[in-house]
């Protein structure tokens, strides 16, 4: 076999699946939403695209580089809270708050995962929860700031250069634009030799170490760029709804996120997407079925974990990653396997 | 002339346990050198010290004349040291291509950017050198028709020559290998033998840390042998075959 003809095994598939996926998001499912022309859908529609952002952003924090990470809806928050204060208090519009949102969350991302990096396992799991009620807490205590629990009402609407995006079909078309173009940097970043060196960081970050992967650095890098991805989504989520409250960024959105995440499959970008789509469309889809439809979703979650344990289409089975990661607390082990967890 | 790894007064304690005990010794540019002792004697450890995984207690060691204690086991791996581990430790749910190409990334440039914008941030020829290496050290071991599969499926000797492609990925000067032979049979040991010669013969640099005596005997040009944390024998085989340090420490004949 000549060496020169192989290339790398491919992931992805041809360029078929893409470009249908983009005739899906961009030409029938509007045609849909238009053709039945109801402001639920749209609604429904836009929430699906922004938790795809969000759960595909965790995922490469999570599911690539294997950090579990208990506060992903307070960058989520950052970035809302960004776009939100930057239009009510300077009168900036999307445009501007979209971009600055992002960094803001990646620079509050950065400084707090500094100290935060050289934890291992379970006590990273736990300063990222700790960050994420941090942030919770200013969000929902410094008044004169955030309007602390009564929120802020956003007025500028979605725009591009001054040109006004707030229409329903028109909402739908920018939020979708911006999810693809950040879940297509996603894929390149997950799908790469840099996700090649994140996923040994996941697999055995000392091994990883002695290959010469800066885990360290690269632990930090895509802390940030996840919190990135997450401002950006949240600057979305502000200037689409007009309105936001410290209760959509709490630890349990951080969990629902996380569920995408692992119910997709750890490590699988169109995972944390299929993800991102069941957890958001079924409890709507079980409207009729009252509170039990939270007993559903719940039930759908249990029997995905138990039934596969790699989730949809995961790299990694979640029990695996969790008991590796509880396990690796305890610094005793025999043939790599930790003692005192099983 | 320097050495391309020099130990000099090496020493790690472990609470009141002194691992490794004062040893110095040297590799010069295109050796094949073993490191043996019995259970215990430290080899291991010594090993980490070098490749940056333990840190020192005292002593210091250099790699091509420039002191590389101190320095983070990564930093240490990008100038050139290359390992595989006595406990295998690949990378399980990654296929045997990504395995090997972590080597190569650790030994390049690893900026998010170039992934990112591909040929624009100089991604896109890095991806294609990343590549070729991948493909090049899967090539030398014999693993390129499995290159797809995931490596948690792989039998155990083709595990053993996975984690060495992984490490050859690297392009390393100096290359350790840490009980290659542990867990084969013998033919599957003569085969790793022929193996590592091949490897020196290209002119790599390369350490043996085995129990293996007669992989060891029959490969090395020259041995240091270790026994409770001191070196006691270096010289070649023929000579440490004869060390009546050597021998007592192996058969616990009392001198």
């Amino acid at each position: 076999m000549n060496v020169s003809d192989l290339s790398a095994p491919r992931r992805g598939q041809g360029a078929l699946i893409p470009l249908l996926l983009a005739l899906l998001v961009f030409v029938g499912l509007p045609a849909v939403l238009a053709g039945f022309d109801r402001g639920y859908f749209y609604q429904i529609a836009n929430l699906a695209l922004i938790f795809i952002l969000l759960s595909a952003s965790m995922h490469l924090v999570t599911g690539v580089a294997g950090l579990l990470h208990l506060g992903h809806a307070a960058f989520y928050g950052v970035g809302a809270y960004t776009a939100a204060l930057l239009s009510t208090k300077f009168g900036l519009g999307f445009t501007v708050t979209l971009p600055l949102s992002g960094l803001v969350a990646a620079l509050i991302a950065f400084l707090v995962a500094l100290p935060t990096m050289r934890l291992v396992s379970i006590y990273f799991a736990v300063a990222t929860l700790a960050i994420g009620q941090m942030l919770y807490l200013v969000m929902l205590n410094w008044v004169e700031f955030t309007k602390g629990p009564n929120g802020i009402i956003v007025t500028k609407g979605l725009e591009l250069f001054g040109f006004s995006l707030s229409g329903r079909l028109a909402t739908y078309y920018t939020v979708a634009t911006v999810v693809a173009l950040c879940v297509l940097a996603i894929g390149r970043l997950s799908h790469s030799y840099y996700g090649n060196a994140l996923r040994s960081i996941r697999e055995d970050d000392q091994c990883a170490d002695a290959m010469g992967v800066s885990t360290a650095r690269l632990k930090l890098e895509a802390f940030t760029l996840s919190a990135f991805f997450a401002g950006v989504a949240g600057s979305l989520w502000a200037h689409m709804t007009g309105y936001i409250s410290p209760g959509d960024f709490k630890f349990s959105e951080s969990i629902l996120i996380l569920a995408m995440v692992v119910v997709g499959g750890l490590g699988s970008l169109p995972g944390a997407v299929i993800g991102a789509l069941l957890l958001i469309l079924l409890p709507e889809g079980l409207r009729a079925f009252g509170d039990f439809r939270n007993i559903m979703v719940g039930l759908v979650m249990f029997l995905s974990i138990l039934l596969l344990p790699k989730g949809l289409l995961g790299e990694v089975s979640a029990l695996q990653l969790a008991r590796r990661q509880l396990g690796a607390a305890w610094r005793n082990t025999v043939k790599g396997e930790g003692i005192g967890w099983r | 002339m320097t050495h391309l790894l020099d130990i000099r007064n090496v020493s790690r304690r472990f609470g009141g346990v002194l691992a490794v005990n004062d040893v110095t010794g040297h590799v010069d540019e295109g050796e094949l050198v073993g490191l043996i002792g019995p259970n215990g004697a430290g080899k291991t450890t010594l090993f980490n010290l070098i490749s940056g995984f333990t840190p020192l207690s005292s002593g210091t060691v250099a790699f091509d004349g420039r002191t590389i204690s101190g320095l983070k086991t990564n930093q240490v791996a990008r100038l050139g040291i290359s390992r595989t581990f006595q406990n295998l430790r690949v990378f399980p749910n990654m296929s045997v291509f990504d395995n090997v190409s972590v080597g190569a990334v650790g030994a390049l440039p690893q900026g998010a950017l170039g992934a990112l914008f591909g040929s624009l941030a100089g991604g896109g020829a890095r991806s294609a050198e990343i590549s070729r290496r991948t493909w090049e050290a899967l090539e030398a071991v014999g693993l390129t028709h499995v290159a797809g599969e995931l490596a948690a499926n792989l039998p155990y000797g083709q595990r053993k020559y996975l984690e060495i492609a992984r490490a050859l990925a690297m392009q390393p000067r100096f290359l350790i290998l840490d009980e290659p032979a542990a867990g084969l049979n013998d033919t599957e040991t003569r085969a790793l033998a022929d193996f590592i010669k091949r490897l020196h013969g290209t002119g790599l640099t390369i350490m043996l840390v085995e129990h293996d005596m007669t992989l060891v005997m029959s490969i090395c040009q020259r041995i240091l042998v270790l026994a409770s944390g001191r070196k006691i024998a270096d010289g070649p085989p023929d000579a440490i075959r004869r060390d009546q340090a050597v021998l007592e420490a192996y058969l616990g004949v009392d001198a």
